[in-house]
């Protein structure tokens, strides 16, 4: 179980890629589509916002992008690999050595400090101390302005302190992608420009591929990539100089 | 550590209260069944102890002779007439057919000779003859029918407990007297008996013989302590009117679980019936043994109620921990790993449950072993007995284990197959 496996071989220098890609929800009469066919490319050091009205497919694309979920049809690469072959145990892989997460409502577990939290991921990939676990924890709380509070218990942190140990764990294992789902609706307007002014800040410095789903158009025109969602398709696609 | 068990650890501390319940059930559980298996297998090695000691790890007794084998009974299959009168061996096998067709003989008159081959064996410890048969005891008090048993002190003494059971008086006084006779504790209170008084034995010999009293034994069974008395082998052998014979010996062990296999090869060499304790005490082994069965059965109800209690706590801990599943799924975390954070908590519970049970176990069972209490009849105790046995802490353990983390599977096992984008989706959106 805690066998660690090989890095994740990359064979592209795309960070993700997906083509035709589709997803039906529920069951019977129930059943609507989810995703029609979306198509979306993500580069290191990109930050693309995924925008558009409640229901129309943006959570439902980030999970499939994420691994946690699969499609009813079209192909989806992960730095240049293939995933629809991959078994669970090599999907479980990918998303610990090659994908953060940040969800809206932090997601910390509750019984863990936030350098724990942040060692949670590291754990699973093996190959680390608990010395160099810790450093590492403590020096991404560092990075998001929170080195002081490394040993408090995730309960004792206000929300937009968890968020910001949330994003440091997403970028635990130095993942090539990020995927955030609405990262700040659950903050106020100045944690939420703090949080996303780090997540800008290290996804150019350390070139990562960020992907975030946003209501928040002020955040979305921040970033590079805009992708706008109606009824499972992207109906536009805006790039900012 | 793996880190599903890092996990696994702090979800169950940060749970105090249901675990201290499920621990509670899972420590009292273990606890009672060793408590149960030592006072249980307690009495039960008190008894074997009292029969070995008072009657050896093997009687040897009988001589026997196979029957010839009748005309009619062989000729199928006979291939000549030599094989028609030729006896058949002896059968280990008690029971067999060939057992039932035995003439016995009574007595041994090689008894030496017996003794002297059978201490060849490394397993023998000692050998004692004895020769016994009934004979009427008086006291100026009334009569009673004894079992007469007359013996060789010293190699009675190497091959039973005697020595341990004589309450009263001195077998220095029964070596030198040659009218010396020692008599079970109940035999002397019906006679009114006690050390130095006189008794008159007679046997098939008529002709009544003055013994004095040296000594009272008590072995703890009620059978022998109302019957039996001793008195020197040559004596006795005069009083039954069996001059220069045997009717048993008895043979003490090193090793008395071994006695059966032993008996056999001595009834095939000497062509005696070779009687093992197991063999003889068949009836009431079985009784120890249902009884210990069943404390088992009936104690280990509580480990399985405390897997009832565990495989609640660890549902509800699903139920309550559903997020944190998805989050870890989300961070890459296998199936594999889910199951185990639960199957873990189960582990965490069956160990400190099996260790503090134990402890308890062997608190419980020390001081049941300081509570007065008499028992007559198939021994004697004046407290209660207790067997300290490893195995009772492993079978312990082992019934702990198979509970709790049977009772943990079904909860780890839905745990690992919930779909984190279930709970995703209900609680981002």
């Amino acid at each position: 179980m805690s066998a660690t496996l090989e890095a994740p071989p990359v064979l592209d220098e795309t960070a993700l890629r997906c083509a035709g890609m589709q997803k039906f929800l529920g069951e019977g009469a129930a059943r609507i589509q989810a995703l029609r066919g979306v198509d979306l490319e993500l580069m290191p050091g990109e930050i693309h916002a995924v925008v558009g009205p409640s229901g129309c497919g943006k959570s439902s694309l980030l999970y499939i992008l994420g691994l946690l979920d699969r499609p009813d049809a079209g192909t989806l690469w992960v730095q240049g690999g293939e995933v629809s072959t991959w078994t669970d145990e090599e999907l479980s892989h990918r998303r610990n050595a090659s994908l953060g997460f940040i969800f809206q409502f932090h997601f910390l577990l509750q019984d863990f400090t936030a350098a724990e939290n942040i060692m949670i991921p590291m754990r699973r990939l093996g190959g680390w101390s608990e010395r160099d676990m810790r450093e590492r924890a403590v020096s991404l709380l560092e990075a998001v302005g929170l080195g002081d509070k490394a040993n408090r218990s995730s309960r004792a942190l206000s929300g937009g302190e968890q968020q910001r140990v949330a994003i440091a764990r997403a970028l635990a294992n130095d993942p090539a992608v990020i995927l955030a789902d609405e990262p700040t609706g659950n903050l106020d307007s100045a944690n939420s420009e703090r949080v996303f002014d780090l997540m800008r800040r290290l996804t150019h410095t350390e070139r990562k591929a960020l992907l975030l789903v946003t209501h928040n158009p002020a955040i979305a025109n921040s970033c590079d990539v805009v992708h706008t969602m109606r009824d499972g398709l992207i109906v536009n696609e805006q790039r900012r100089g | 550590m793996l880190p599903a068990l890092h996990i696994a650890l702090r979800f169950t501390v940060s749970r105090k209260r249901s675990l201290a319940l499920s621990l509670a059930g899972v420590v009292f559980g273990v606890a009672f069944f060793i408590l149960t298996q030592a006072q249980t297998q307690g009495f039960e090695r008190y008894f074997i102890q009292t029969i070995l000691g008072t009657s050896g790890s093997i009687i040897i007794s009988d001589r026997y002779q196979s029957r010839y084998t009748s005309f009619g009974e062989n000729l199928e299959g006979a291939e000549d007439s030599k094989s028609l009168f030729q006896a058949r061996k002896p059968d280990a096998n008690r029971g067999s057919a060939s057992q039932a067709k035995r003439k016995y003989y009574e007595g041994i008159t090689n008894a030496a000779e017996i003794m002297r081959v059978a201490r060849q064996f490394s397993n023998v410890l000692a050998c004692a003859p004895v020769v016994h048969g009934n004979a009427s005891i008086r006291s100026n008090f009334t009569a009673e029918i004894a079992n007469l048993q007359g013996i060789e002190l010293d190699m009675q003494l190497a091959a039973t407990a005697l020595r341990q059971q004589v309450i009263g008086g001195s077998l220095e006084d029964f070596r030198i007297n040659p009218s010396g006779v020692i008599l079970g504790s109940l035999l002397a209170d019906k006679l009114q008996l006690g050390v130095g008084d006189t008794v008159q034995l007679t046997g098939a010999d008529p002709r009544p013989r003055t013994f004095t009293v040296s000594a009272v034994f008590r072995s703890g069974n009620n059978i022998i302590d109302e019957r039996r008395a001793y008195v020197d082998l040559r004596v006795a052998q005069a009083l039954l009117k069996k001059p220069a014979l045997v009717t048993q010996i008895i043979v003490a062990l090193r090793d008395p679980d071994r006695a059966p296999a032993l008996s056999a090869h001595f009834e095939r060499l000497f062509g005696h019936r070779a009687r093992a304790w197991q063999e003889r005490e068949r009836g009431n082994l079985q009784i120890f043994s249902t009884l210990r069965l069943s404390a088992g059965i009936t104690v280990s109800l509580i480990i399985l109620l405390a897997g009832f209690l565990i495989f609640n706590t660890l549902t509800m801990a699903v139920m309550e921990k559903v997020r944190e599943i998805a989050i870890l799924r989300s961070m890459g975390y296998r199936r594999g790993d889910i199951s185990l954070v639960f199957l873990g908590q189960g582990f965490v519970v069956a160990a400190l449950g099996s260790l503090g049970g134990a402890a308890c176990g062997a608190l419980f069972t020390y001081l049941v072993s300081l509570i007065p209490v008499k028992v007559t009849g198939f021994f004697y105790t004046e407290r209660f007995v207790v067997s300290w046995n490893w195995a009772h802490y492993a079978a312990a353990a082992v019934i702990a284990f198979v509970a709790v983390l049977g009772a943990s599977w079904l909860p780890a096992r839905r745990a690992a197959h919930l779909a984190p984008v279930d709970t995703l989706r209900g609680s981002g959106q």
